[in-house]
């Protein structure tokens, strides 16, 4: 006796291909605002330290210098972060397909 | 460009200079008859938005020597020596300023 | 005043203060001198100070008004009008006809310390010249 032939179902489509710079690119450009962001609030606590210890208003002098020089490492890495990321991108665009 | 910090860095350097200067005169006349010790008000000058040449003022209560003078050296030293370390300072921090600034446009190369 | 002028300013009270350590040696030289020869037993000399303009060496090139006031100079010298000290000593040769010999009213003690204190407030002087140096220094590398 033949098999019962069974009803045809759909064929679950593999989910949609995104293209991949999207996906990756929505989490990268938080990654990338959120640490402009934390260098800009550096360096403005930084700015505001030194107002405050030349006014007089009882800012250390340690405390002073050792926020500037936070600020001043934090804007460098960030910027040979950024450097890195550029190189890395650009690597990839040269890339044959 | 230069954040405002910058402004309130150039005063500060400023009226140490205004200072230093009068430190200068009155060591240069510690010996002269009727002559008084001249100082500025750093405090009140710096907080002092308008900007502009600080006042200049004679300092009360020093003692008064025989002659009219009353310029006290050790006071005059001590000012020397804290202007000059002050000074300092801010011309580091200003250096600081500009240094991120300049490596922002040379993009870290 | 800029701070290049008030390397003049240190500079007048060094050379103040120098006259009046010239001064006070030759007083503290003299004090037993009895023959001058301008007459008479030595009279001592002492330097004014007084406040006064300064000029830049550079004012002139510049053509600005690089004079400021605040600096130094000795006004006059003045020397000493009064009655010599007397003392008996009939057999020198400055006697006059009654023994006595006319000697400059010198103190030695009162003079060393005053040189001391011209020597102290020279070494003031060159250490406010080389805050300013340092200072303008500072500035100029502001520019590296």
């Amino acid at each position: 006796m033949p098999a019962p032939i069974l009803p045809v179902s759909s064929i679950p489509l593999p989910q949609a291909i995104r293209p991949a710079g999207q996906a990756a690119g929505g989490g990268f450009q938080d990654v990338l605002a959120g640490a402009i962001q934390r260098v800009e609030s550096i360096g403005q606590n930084a700015s505001s330290t030194v107002e405050r210890f030349l006014a007089g208003e009882g800012e250390e002098l340690h405390t002073t210098i050792l926020a500037t020089q936070q600020a001043e490492l934090s804007f460098d890495l960030f910027l040979q972060a950024r450097n890195k990321v550029v190189s890395a991108y650009q690597e990839i665009m040269r890339m044959q397909m | 460009m230069l954040q405002p910090v910058v402004g309130q860095l150039e005063r500060y350097m400023d009226l140490l200079s205004a200072r230093q200067k009068l430190v200068a005169s009155n060591i240069a006349n510690a010996d002269t008859p009727g002559y008084r010790t001249q100082d500025i008000d750093f405090q009140s000058e710096f907080l002092n938005a308008a900007g502009g040449s600080p006042h200049v003022a004679q300092v009360g209560d020093l003692p008064v020597k025989n002659d009219g003078n009353n310029v006290s050296l050790d006071r005059e030293a001590r000012l020397l020596a804290e202007n000059a370390l002050r000074f300092q300072l801010a011309s580091q921090l200003m250096k600081s300023q500009i240094r991120a600034v300049r490596s922002a446009i040379q993009e870290g190369k | 005043m800029s701070l290049f002028s008030v390397l003049s300013v240190g500079a007048s009270g060094m050379a103040a203060q120098r006259a009046r350590a010239e001064l006070l040696v030759e007083n503290l030289a003299n004090a037993e001198t009895t023959r001058t020869p301008e007459g008479g037993p030595y009279r001592r000399k002492d330097a004014v100070f007084e406040s006064a303009t300064v000029t830049s060496p550079f004012a002139s090139i510049f053509h600005s008004e690089l004079e400021t006031m605040g600096g130094v100079a000795v006004s006059s010298v003045i020397t000493d009008a009064g009655e010599p000290q007397l003392r008996y000593l009939p057999g020198h040769p400055d006697a006059d006809k009654d023994g006595y010999v006319a000697f400059p009213k010198i103190n030695p003690a009162e003079d060393m310390v005053d040189l001391m204190g011209a020597a102290r407030s020279y070494g003031a002087n060159v250490s406010a010249i080389s805050a300013v140096k340092d200072m303008i220094q500072r500035s100029i590398d502001l520019a590296r």
